[in-house]
């Protein structure tokens, strides 16, 4: 106990010593920290009156601005055209300009204020649009002349005026607008029980279309740049190599052969593809469709994959994507490939 | 500080967008892409399924998906809405046949609340083929005179050649940019 009471003291007097040393040290922080709390506020208090100067500053320059260009719209009239087509340039500018203002301003805005500005832009931007619109016709044609697309189906237009084959002797009501959008192809159409060639200078590079064909024999010499198989039922297609896509659809007990680049079949059921493909050939709500690789030939079809730029070498015939069926690992019911046995080699 | 500018400030930092690139089957959104990011576009195969790639560009990061066009996809597009800063609609011009289907599900998809924010590209792509309708006739045949709710323009391009496809994604970039990445 007694050697214990001096050290008790010592601790005490020492403690006691320190928190005199401590205190001043520990009120000197503390006022300096009031100090800076007080600067802080001061700063904040600042910060808030510029944030809301910048938005009073906002919302005149904008209304200003707005008012301007309604006035500018509103004095728009069909007098001069000159005059009229060099304001409502001025009002685009100005709308733009106008809009990158506020966006520039976002930072300090408020969602409404935001909101609001942003719902008067898109009115000034009607108004323009109306007045354009009330004075100034839509130029449908300004761009023609620089297309290239325009320009070009503009060169191959003699070649539009032999229709599709027997076009003319459907029944079909919508057949006006049918041929203006096959205008750019030529093939066969509405044809039975008949053997339809085409040689390659009339599809060569072309899209050929083959549609509501029923028992034909079609053979196509050449390579065109797309084929389209529409409609068809119990015919015989063969092809050239297609240099992109051929289509297939609503096909029924069909014979195709074609290389191609990309083969797309779709609601066709019952039908025999013998295939060449560079990229895949895909299926999509189709059934009963068999493929073989690709076995037919005639005089220059060599010449013709290489005008279509397809590999020899590269046939997938066999990777056959279904659309309809998204299930890895088990195979789509929906195509098959054909049995060596069961395929067909002769070709008349 | 509201949420959205908490948000847009992130982005800012990230400097990132998500393109959404959709549009009928065969249209070319996979040639676009690969096109774009400098790779072979002859060995392209229908999609199935997406592709996704991730590239730079003008200082962006640009998240671009692709997702097939077949009718059996179309009902999967809405997976992919979220947090699209820009919709890329992919046209083939030459495919006049289809044109209304096109102008249908491109006019379902602005209804599209998650897409609501999206900037809108139109590539009226293969203009390099004789049948092509031009990019007048496009915007024409797709009404695209009708759309107020979205920022749009269209562009003629090929993504073959890959004429267009620049100056179509700098437009988007832009028009994102003075959305998303106000000035600070």
């Amino acid at each position: 106990m007694i050697m214990e009471a001096p050290v008790a003291s010592d601790g005490v007097t020492s403690t006691g010593y320190r928190e005199t040393v401590k205190i001043p040290d520990r009120l000197l922080r503390r006022d300096q920290d009031r100090l800076e709390e007080a600067v802080r506020r001061k700063e904040a208090k600042e910060n808030l009156s510029v944030s809301e100067e910048k938005i009073d500053h906002f919302s005149s320059a904008f209304n200003t601005e707005k008012t301007v260009i309604e006035e500018l719209l509103s004095v728009c009239s069909e007098a001069d055209r000159d005059q009229l087509s060099r304001v409502l340039e001025e009002v685009t500018s100005r709308i733009q300009q106008l809009q990158k203002f506020l966006n520039d301003s976002t930072v300090f805005l408020t969602q409404y204020e935001l909101r609001q500005a942003q719902a008067s832009l898109q009115k000034l931007q009607c108004g323009l649009e109306e007045k354009r619109d009330e004075f100034i016709p839509k130029k449908k044609f300004a761009f023609r002349s620089r297309n290239i697309g325009a320009n070009m189906s503009k060169v191959i237009k003699p070649i539009r005026d032999q229709p599709a084959s027997s076009d003319s002797g459907s029944s079909d009501g919508n057949l006006g607008v049918v041929s203006v959008v096959y205008a750019e192809q030529c093939g066969f159409s509405n044809a039975h029980s008949q053997v339809l060639t085409k040689e390659a200078d009339e599809i060569q590079q072309r899209d050929v279309l083959l549609s509501h064909l029923t028992n034909c024999k079609v053979r196509l010499l050449g390579s065109p740049s797309t084929l389209h198989i529409k409609h068809v039922r119990d015919s015989e297609i063969l092809c050239g190599p297609v240099s992109s896509s051929v289509f297939v659809d609503q096909c029924t007990g069909c014979t195709l052969a074609v290389p191609c680049q990309q083969l797309r079949t779709h609601n066709t059921t019952d039908t025999q593809v013998y295939l060449h493909v560079t990229s895949r050939a895909i299926i999509e709500d189709c059934t009963g469709v068999g493929f073989a690789p690709f076995t037919w030939s005639y005089d220059g079809i060599d010449a013709d994959f290489k005008l279509a730029g397809l590999d020899f070498e590269r046939n997938n015939w066999n990777q056959v994507d279904d659309f309809n069926w998204l299930a890895a690992g088990t195979p789509s019911p929906n195509w098959t490939v054909i049995p060596a046995l069961e395929r067909k080699c002769t070709w008349e | 500080m509201g949420l959205l500018t908490i948000l847009k400030k992130m982005k800012h930092k990230e400097r990132e967008m998500r393109l959404l690139m959709l549009g009928l089957d065969n249209a070319g959104k996979t040639t676009i892409l690969k096109k774009f990011n400098g790779e072979d576009v002859s060995t392209i195969s229908p999609t199935l399924g997406f592709n996704i790639k991730t590239l730079e560009h003008r200082g962006f990061k640009l998240n671009i998906w692709d997702v097939g066009g077949q009718k059996s996809l179309r009902s999967y597009w809405r997976n992919y809405f979220e947090s699209t800063d820009g919709l890329v609609w992919v046209v083939d011009s030459a495919d006049r046949l289809r044109l209304e289907d096109c102008r249908q599900e491109l006019s379902s998809l602005l209804l599209e609340e998650r897409l609501a924010g999206a900037t809108l590209l139109v590539f009226a792509n293969k203009q390099d083929l004789p049948g092509a309708l031009s990019k007048d006739g496009i915007r024409e045949a797709l009404a695209l005179d009708s759309i107020k709710t979205h920022h749009w323009c269209i562009i003629g391009c090929s993504a073959v050649t890959g004429e267009n496809l620049l100056p179509g994604v700098d437009w988007l970039l832009d028009d994102i940019g003075a959305r998303i990445f106000t000035a600070d």
